[in-house]
């Protein structure tokens, strides 16, 4: 801090313009010294304008000394000189309480560049995240979104599927069955696919439907890149009257269009499903290259869904008529989506749960 | 499955059907070329068939597909009955079928005096270019054949089938007795059981049917005179003694997606014709032509406004039933526009109009369907449940946990401890992997817990997770399944070099249970001390909203922790349906203006007496103007007796209509901290 007192054995000002003069130095002098600080300016202040000992009251007293006819001319340059003193110290006094504050913010401050504080960031799981886009198309379009049992009769996933009573999905080799259950059509089994909830669903309801079912399913394969005994599907069902192949096809470029890609197209080739007559393989041509990479296997098209119209036997045994009304089914593998989407080079990733995978951003 | 260029073109008159051409035409109708070698007539076609098209497994009903998708004539080939010698086949064995649900048809010829020698070389060729390596004349007669026309066939060695009371060498197609064998082609003895339908002479099985023939009867170096059998056999009666004896052949393959009862003499006799080409000898004169139950023909009514009406696109009639003739179909127009279809006997798929719209339109092509959307349409329900699996998500991602998703079914040794989370018994898969995937979980926790070891292991230890899903249980023999919110939290909460990090605790756990009550507009829950097996004891508690347990929270318990590997760690599990989410408001009241003021009371008292005990004495008999009762601090140690605490209350008072006078509320204050005082065992500061 520097000092303002006068030097030691330093005559008071007899004169206003003796003091002017002692002034304009002793503040050139705290100015060379560096900024002032508050206290500083006080010091000032008291020296300068201190009601007992202040220079300038000082210099005041000589007015009982000064002769007769000079007395109002000293008197009103010492009151000059007050008004100039205080008129600067305020200034001097504004400056260095700017400057104790702009100090104290200087104590204050930190290094930016270390880590924040960051709140905790939660995040979803990609099939939750990959499961709703495709829930929001599809919405869009209309649908509702239905739900079902996971543990399920062999009635619900296959027999009311028109899956004959013979055929090789219902064998315990694909299906796990649950102990205690009932025999035959009664069978508690784990769904192997989300087709059992378009039953529910037309049990449960009239056409017009156009439901969405989102799931777990189970089947009996073994963990490997591509497998997963658990895995989740997501199933649409369109029942009404009219409704034709047509209107499948058309859908299903409506969602491979707003879900990959407004040049996205959509090529349906016959197969074979069950519940379905007749079943489509849907691809999508590959948003991903332009002339065949590795993800569409140098095809340009990429398999996502199963579809098809759904059968007369299925819509009956619904209590639906199926001479009156018509409808389309279909179903893709949402693990699957979201590989493709995001490039997961295995299935485990989605069920392992390791922090570092799920702390991405997946949309 | 492989198919021969050249072989196909035996069906296809003219030049070779282009290689790229037949390939795009194929997959264009549903039988989906995935791959092909070599050119010209040496080329091969991978072709991938659907199941419900066993007649499309072999050459000539592949061509049959190939000649209508490009639109070019199929021409079978003509078998001629062989050459028959003078001996009757009758009177050199006889055919039972003694099980007619299961075998509509058993067709056999007898050949005698061959030598066993290679097959040509054409049949070599043909056989090796599927991938067979050829074995010898007989045995790669009927794998030609089978590849040929796709009716299984098999070859005895006469001289080893046992004679019955006739003296002839018999055939009885029966089911198997109990306990009987039968060593198979492969050299493995098998154990039969009455479901298995087997081929057997006078004594003994000496063949699975459509599976696989048996060791001793089979034909050797040596053999000179051959029963040839072509039968069909009912498809689920051979899959599943296929299944039970853990078999899969070419045979059963076929038959158990169904095979041409109608076919079994022409294959018989094309096989005769390259057995004697190959190995001499002289026919039997006849055939044996056992007839069990035959399988009805199926004639189908296709109407074409129906299939107009169905695709969503006009195909005109003659080409409906251009195609369908192509196919082999019989077309006869019923009524004007109704067209009368009898469907050939090797199409076991084709039942219904449906599938002979399906004909028709992979023929003309899926690219050609338009592409239109059916009508808009409100949606008019939704789904509740699923709505609050939703809201549930977010709100736990909100409040920093990351989202997990974990196997429904965990090892029985994994879920036992936490059974109790569920009425009745967790369901238990029969038929499992293995461990750990017998038992459908009691609450998703537990697959939490794995996921938690899975990062401890890999040294990331800090951890929230949750997962929103089911828990699983068996009611008197029914599934019940229970939405359920879960998490997990372990490791250091709000790490930050600036100051020390905590440890994860239980009020951790009750906190992010209540955020998600809070998040669904619910009344905070309370937490009421309980004993669970899996939880710390004095660390775990119920869930309590509307006087009923909606869920658990608490610390792991310590043997729990140390199994998992995660020492600490804090879980816990709410019924999504059990919260009491509250009908939006339909009006909402400004907020007091003014502002309103808190006092602290300070309360010694024994640690057993519990907060909620506390708050209750605040409350009870408080004036409306009474807002809220906080812990502001609690303090154990130095200046407390053993055995007791010392809490600090902060207790607001507000008013919406005027400012609160400084006496009224220490009026509150004294007359709340007299109700403390009264609290057996509680001291209240400045109080006596
Ligand atoms: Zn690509």
């Amino acid at each position: 801090m520097s000092s303002t007192r006068p030097e030691a054995g330093g005559a008071a000002p007899v004169s206003v313009e003796e003091a002017r003069g002692l002034l304009d130095a002793e503040l050139a002098a705290a100015a060379g010294r560096g900024g002032l600080l508050p206290g500083d300016v006080h010091e000032l202040k008291v020296r300068w304008l201190g009601k007992k000992q202040g220079v300038v009251t000082t210099l005041l007293a000589r007015l009982k000394e000064v002769p007769k006819e000079e007395k109002a001319a000293f008197g009103a340059g010492v009151n000059a000189l007050k008004q100039e003193v205080e008129a600067r110290l305020d200034v001097l006094e504004a400056e260095a309480s700017a400057r104790a504050a702009a100090l104290a913010e200087a104590a204050k401050a930190v290094d930016v560049t270390l880590p924040p504080r960051v709140p905790p960031v939660g995040r979803l799981h990609p099939l939750t995240v990959v499961r709703r886009r495709i829930e929001h198309v599809f919405r869009g379009l209309g649908y509702e979104v239905a739900d079902g049992p996971e543990i399920e009769t062999d009635w619900y996933n296959f027999e009311s599927l028109n899956f004959a009573p013979d055929h090789p999905a219902r064998d315990s080799v694909d299906t796990f069955f649950i102990e205690g259950g009932g025999t035959g059509r009664d069978a508690l089994l784990l769904r192997t696919h989300t087709s059992p909830v378009q039953m529910r669903t037309m049990e449960g309801r009239r056409p017009p439907i156009r439901v969405l079912c989102p799931g777990r399913v189970y089947r009996k394969d073994d963990i490997d890149p591509r497998h997963s005994p658990v895995f989740h599907q997501m199933e649409g069902l369109v029942v009404d009257e009219g409704i034709t192949f047509a209107h499948l096809r058309g859908t299903l470029s409506a969602f491979a269009k707003s879900f990959f890609g407004g040049r996205a197209e959509v090529r349906l080739a016959p197969t074979f499903f069950p519940f379905v007559e007749p079943g489509v393989d849907c691809a999508v041509s590959c948003v991903f290259c332009e002339t065949g990479c590795r993800i569409c296997s140098y095809s340009g098209w990429i398999e996502i869904m199963g579809a098809g119209m759904v059968h007369p036997n299925v819509l009956a045994n619904a209590g639906i008529d199926p001479e009156r009304y018509t409808g389309f089914a279909f179903g893709m593998g949402i693990d699957r989506i979201a590989m493709l989407l995001h490039g997961i080079p295995a299935l485990r990733l989605l069920f392992e749960n390791d922090v570092r995978f799920l702390d991405r951003t997946w949309s | 499955m492989k198919f021969r260029l050249e072989w196909l073109g035996q069906y296809l008159p003219g030049d070779l059907p282009d290689l790229a051409t037949l390939r795009r035409r194929l997959t264009d109708v549903g039988f989906i070329v995935e791959g092909t070698e070599g050119e010209g007539k040496d080329a091969v076609l991978e072709v991938e068939l659907t199941a419900n098209r066993p007649d499309g497994m072999n050459h000539r009903g592949l061509a049959r597909e190939a000649a209508c998708a490009l639109g070019r004539p199929f021409r079978d080939v003509p078998v001629p009955a062989p050459a028959e010698g003078a001996a009757a086949v009758s009177s050199l064995a006889t055919v039972t079928i003694a099980a007619p649900e299961l075998c509509s048809r058993y067709s056999a010829r007898v050949v005698e005096g061959i030598r066993v020698r290679e097959a040509s070389a054409r049949v070599q060729v043909r056989l090796r270019a599927l991938g067979m390596n050829p074995i010898s004349a007989p045995v790669d007669a009927t794998n030609h054949v089978l590849w040929d026309l796709g009716q299984p066939l098999h070859a005895f060695d006469l001289e080893t089938l046992a004679k019955g009371p006739d003296g002839l060498p018999a055939i009885v197609v029966r089911l198997a007795r109990a306990g009987e064998t039968l060593v198979t082609l492969d050299g493995v003895e098998r154990t039969l059981t009455p479901e298995d339908l087997v081929i057997a002479d006078a004594e003994r099985p000496v063949a699975l049917a459509g599976v696989m023939g048996g060791l001793e009867t089979a034909i050797t170096p040596s053999t000179t005179r051959v029963l040839l059998e072509s039968a069909h056999f009912n498809a689920t009666a051979v899959r599943k003694t296929a299944r039970r004896h853990g078999m899969h052949t070419d045979a059963s393959h076929r038959f158990e997606r169904g095979t041409d009862p109608e076919t079994t003499v022409e294959a018989l006799d094309r096989v005769t014709e390259l057995l004697l080409a190959d190995c001499g000898g002289t026919v039997a004169r006849g055939v044996i032509d056992a007839l069990g139950t035959p399988r009805p023909r199926q004639t189908v009514t296709l109407r074409h406004a129906r299939l107009v009406s169905f695709l969503g696109m006009e195909v005109p009639l003659p080409r409906c039933a251009e195609i369908l003739s192509s196919l082999a179909f019989g077309v006869r127009e019923a009524a004007p526009g109704v067209l009368e279809v009898s469907v050939p006997t090797w199409r076991v798929d084709v039942e219904q109009e449906c599938d002979l719209i399906e004909e028709v339109i992979r023929v003309v092509g899926y690219s050609s369907l338009p592409e239109t959307l059916p009508h808009a349409y409100n949606p008019t329900w939704s789904e509740p449940t699923l709505a609050r699996e939703e809201r549930a998500r977010d709100l736990f991602a909100a409040a920093g946990f990351a989202e997990a998703c974990t196997y429904s079914f965990v090892s029985a040794e994994e879920n036992s401890p936490f059974a109790s989370c569920v009425d009745g018994t967790p369901p238990v898969v029969s038929n499992a992997l293995g461990e750990p995937f017998t038992t459908m979980r009691s609450t998703p926790v537990v697959g939490l817990l794995r996921a938690a070891r899975h990062n401890v292991r890999r040294g990331l230890g800090d951890l929230a997770l949750f997962e929103v899903g089911r828990s699983y249980a068996l009611v008197e023999g029914r599934p019940v399944e229970s939405r359920r919110a879960a998490i997990l939290l372990r490791g250091r909460r709000g790490v930050h070099w600036a100051a020390e990090a905590r440890p994860a605790d239980f009020y951790d756990g009750s906190g992010a249970v209540a955020a998600l009550f809070a998040g669904f507009g619910a009344p905070a829950p309370a937490f009421r001390p309980a004993a669970l097996p899996f939880l710390a004891p004095g660390r775990s508690a119920e869930v309590v909203a509307d006087g009923k347990v909606a869920g658990w929270v608490g610390v792991l318990a310590g043997p729990l922790g140390a199994t998992w590997d995660l020492g600490e760690a804090v879980v816990a599990d709410v019924e999504l349906a059990a919260i009491p989410v509250p009908s939006p408001p339909s009006s909402v009241e400004m907020p007091s203006r003014f502002p309103g003021s808190g006092v602290d009371l300070t309360v010694t008292h024994p640690i057993a007496l519990s907060w909620d005990t506390l708050v209750a004495a605040v409350r009870t008999g408080a004036p409306a103007e009474l807002l809220s009762v906080e812990a502001k601090y609690l303090w154990r140690g130095a200046g407390v007796p053993e055995g007791h605490v010392k809490t600090t209350l902060t207790v607001a008072f507000g008013s919406a209509e005027r400012s609160l006078e400084r006496d009224e509320i220490n009026r509150w204050r004294d007359e709340a901290a007299r109700r403390l005082l009264a609290v057996p065992g509680a001291a209240v500061d400045g109080i006596s």
